[in-house]
């Protein structure tokens, strides 16, 4: 048996086809050399569309719960296509960020509903930084941008984006510290929960 | 050179990829969303897919600039000087010459935020209003209502901007906002001196800038509150020439077609709850 679920199953209102997205995601666990004993749940919300994307891992009782919006799988291109190159590149930020979880350099990092805008984006940084390492195509520019959206557009901000980019190596502390450094710590929370898109 | 070309006959290379109105109307996943808290679709960096929304919403604007330049040229094109004055023409290249420097700027901004040409499907609405064969009518369709879309549109980007601390975006959009007031304007100027002895030829003119108006308000794109995507700019609307009776009009008009989007969806989630149990 897989240790990797999916839901919904079947999908209904995309053609999307679990088995297939099981098998990406048991590929890219063994690129990013994800714990093999850890079971991964992917929850992905069929109902969401482009430009409605985010996603979250978060380890539950030894469990990787992955939740992605179908948005981030669909191809901005053709509606209601599975995109499976940047399914890859999603999966492997999330799973990256699902094993540091499993670390002690991240033992204290809150579950991501309970992230700050800043935290987070810095640690999706850190992770398609290292996803690029692996031979999987990333955008650093666009990872740029959504960086600078949460830490200002200024020279400290893009040194800061550099060093989470090319960081061999990171902890939540170090993360928290960057975001002093930038100011994001001090930017107003979010109006908004940040988990708003998953909320039904 | 062919007159009065229809929109499936633009010009795109392999890039671009049109999208089709069905996709959009048929999608099941629509009123699914249309029923549920996504949160205020108003842009701010606190909002969920902020970066995703802002690039799709830029690449957006670059295919409408696009249009607006093929739309602006065929008008130069496709009247003869008894139908559209030579200086209205000498506008519209004006107007050419600005919409070729938004292209081009929006391609930058693109590039800014990440994005690729051709990343995002294409409408082609904004071009279907750009064919009506009446001048009067396509200049009412095309400088006063879309191009006061885009004094619209244009605001909301350049508050963004602001709100982000983005200033590459907050300077682009405040320039391309200062074009639209003129496009505006022109649009205004024209319709008043073309229908100066024939009020009912400016009044079918004004309904067909009312039946653009609607359409893209079209499921609460756009309007004063924090869950349309795009907010009325009242004061450049002002400096653009529009009254304050037509922004309050527009503005009912737009909070008419956010309430009939929130009732279709409401009956379309019912019908979609009937058919799964």
């Amino acid at each position: 048996m897989s240790r990797v679920t999916i839901t919904p199953d079947p999908f209904t209102l995309v053609p999307y086809d679990g088995a297939v997205i099981a098998a990406l995601v048991e590929d890219v666990a063994a690129m990013v050399e994800f714990p093999p004993g850890v079971a991964i749940h992917v929850d992905v919300d069929e109902e969401l569309f482009a430009p409605l994307t985010g996603h979250m891992s978060d380890v539950v009782d030894g469990l990787a719960e992955l939740w992605i919006s179908g948005a981030n799988l669909e191809d901005t291109r053709a509606p209601r296509t599975f995109a499976p190159e940047q399914a890859r590149l999603d999966f492997a930020v999330m799973l990256l960020r699902a094993k540091d979880r499993l670390s002690d350099e991240f033992a204290s990092a809150p579950p991501d509903r309970e992230l700050g805008r800043g935290e987070r984006v810095a640690w999706d940084v850190y992770a398609v930084g290292r996803a690029e390492r692996l031979g999987l195509t990333a955008r650093r520019q666009r990872a740029l941008y959504d960086f600078r959206l949460q830490h200002g557009f200024t020279d400290v901000a893009d040194a800061a984006f550099d060093r989470c980019w090319a960081a061999p190596s990171m902890t939540f502390a170090g993360i928290l510290e960057l975001c002093k450094e930038t100011g994001a710590t001090e930017r107003a929370p979010s109006k908004v929960p940040v988990d708003i898109l998953r909320q039904k | 050179m062919k007159k009065m070309l229809p929109e499936s006959e633009l010009a795109r290379d392999e890039r671009f990829v049109r999208s089709k109105i069905e996709d959009r109307i048929f999608d099941p996943r629509g009123a699914r969303i249309a029923a549920r808290n996504t949160g205020p679709a108003k842009m701010a960096t606190d909002r969920p897919a902020a970066a995703e929304r802002s690039r799709s919403l830029m690449h957006g604007i670059f295919v409408g600039e696009v249009q607006a330049l093929e739309g602006a040229g065929r008008t130069c094109f496709d009247f003869d000087d008894t139908e559209a004055p030579f200086q209205l023409k000498l506008d519209m290249a004006r107007q050419c010459w600005d919409e070729a420097r938004h292209c081009e700027i929006s391609v930058k901004l693109g590039d800014h935020m990440g994005t690729e040409i051709g990343e995002y499907t294409e409408s082609t609405f904004l071009f279907a209003a750009a064919c009506n064969p009446d001048p009067v009518l396509r200049l009412c369709g095309v400088n006063r209502a879309l191009e006061g879309l885009a004094i619209d549109v244009f605001s909301t980007m350049k508050e963004f901007g602001g709100e982000s601390g983005d200033p590459v975006l907050e300077f682009c959009e405040d320039w391309m906002l200062a074009d639209e007031v003129t496009h505006v304007k022109m649009g205004s100027d024209w319709l008043r001196r073309l229908t100066d002895k024939d009020p009912e030829r400016r009044e079918r003119a004004l309904e067909f800038q009312r039946t653009v108006d609607s359409i893209f308000n079209l499921g609460g794109f756009r309007g004063d509150d924090e869950e349309n995507v795009v907010q009325l700019a009242r004061r450049f609307r002002e400096l653009a020439g529009f009254t304050e009776e037509e922004n309050d009009s527009l503005s009912a008009l737009a909070r008419e077609s956010t309430e009939q989007a929130r009732e279709m969806a409401e009956m379309a989630t019912a019908m979609l709850d009937a058919q799964s149990n």
